[in-house]
């Protein structure tokens, strides 16, 4: 992976960053994180950890249906390797029928629910500050579960202090954090279109099936969109034209039938994030 | 506009989407579901199709004619058994 691409900050100017959210966290003594395990989170939790020890430290992974179980190992392992306190709690969007019904504001039922259950938790166990790692790029980006965090009063220290998610990743290098180079990986819910119904089946087909595709050796970005019978594949752009054999082409239809889709296509742009947005018209 | 008219629209852009690819040496099947276009090539297609080149051009025709995403999908065993599955395909 090319981390230098899109890249805003300076070595400088990173330095410059990690001082200041050394200081932030270092103002706050005790703080709460939502924790996915995902690049962001993980970089937070991991320099929370090492700033304030570990006392000073929760990093706090909600499971629910929408969470792949792949990523949730992979938090699992990033607290242990870096010794980052984690409790985990049930988190249920489904059972809100608002958040079922897949409204292209889905993102907000999801973290209110998470916040909501959240939230008191760490606050009876002493943890005032609340974070999530959010950072500066989001920021540009529609993303409607940044309002239930502020309803929460959660914080979003690295877009604060103005990280990107290159920054991040340079940053996470230095510190040994496996996800540095890890693909962006939004919940199984993104997978499905605005208006088509998220359920316990459709996500664990699609999670199913982005797993049998990851035991063929597909690395790098990888969504399986839904659509009804057919599920479109799409791949890093930098591996599509490898995939592009017939014989290939028919190890992805088999893996991904044997997810439970009739159908297979492979997206012929491969990977592009919100593309379902733009298939179906959505724009925020 | 009317389903019907959409429909008709949707017939033209297969058709000369069909007829564009077809002039690029792409051999396929092809059928509409919304915005979305699925191409079923034949073998020696698919080979072409892994050319960047290639690919870019059969992305930029499928835009020409309406379509925000093209997919390459080979037709499964119980599919090709059962044609009648395919009622909304436009084939070669």
């Amino acid at each position: 992976m090319d981390i230098t691409a899109g890249m805003a900050g300076e070595p400088a100017s990173l330095d410059a960053r990690r001082a200041a959210l050394s200081a932030w966290l270092s103002a706050r003594a005790r703080v709460a994180i939502g924790f996915s395990g995902g690049v962001d989170s993980a970089y937070l939790a991991v320099e929370a950890r090492r700033i304030l020890g570990a006392d000073g430290v929760l990093a706090i992974i909600g499971r629910s249906a929408s969470y792949p179980a792949e990523q949730w190992a992979a938090a699992r392992k990033v607290a242990t390797d870096f010794d980052v306190p984690v409790l985990e709690i049930d988190t249920d969007e489904l059972s809100d029928p608002s958040y079922a019904a897949n409204p292209s504001d889905r993102c907000y039922f999801c973290k209110s629910e998470l916040w909501s259950k959240l939230a008191p938790i760490a606050r009876e166990r002493g943890f005032t500050t609340l974070a999530d790692g959010t950072n500066a790029d989001d920021l540009t980006d529609y993303r409607p579960g940044a309002r239930a965090a502020g309803e929460h009063r959660v914080a979003s220290p690295l877009a604060e202090l103005g990280f990107t998610k290159a920054d991040i990743r340079l940053a996470s290098r230095e510190l040994g954090l496996p996800t540095w180079q890890q693909p962006s990986s939004p919940c199984l819910s993104s997978r499905i279109p605005y208006g088509t119904a998220v359920t316990r089946e459709r996500l664990g087909q699609i999670e199913r099936a982005e797993a049998e595709l990851r035991s063929l050796g597909i690395a790098g970005d990888l969504r399986v969109r839904y659509h009804d019978d057919l599920a479109r594949v799409e791949l890093a752009p930098a591996t599509l034209a490898s995939w592009l054999s017939t014989e290939r082409l028919m190890d992805i239809r088999n893996a991904v039938t044997r997810a439970g889709f009739e159908r297979v296509a492979v997206d012929l742009r491969g990977f592009r994030s919100g593309s379902l947005n733009v298939l179906h018209g959505v724009t925020a | 506009m009317t389903p019907r008219d959409r429909g008709d629209r949707t017939a033209r852009n297969v058709a000369a989407l069909a007829e564009g690819l077809s002039a690029l040496g792409l051999t396929c099947a092809i059928e509409a579901r919304g915005k979305l276009v699925l191409l079923m090539p034949d073998t020696a297609t698919v080979a072409k199709l892994a050319d960047e080149a290639v690919r870019r051009a059969a992305l930029a025709m499928a835009k020409e004619n309406g379509f925000t995403h093209a997919a390459i999908e080979l037709p499964n065993d119980r599919r090709r058994v059962n044609p009648g599955a395919d009622a909304t395909l436009l084939r070669d």
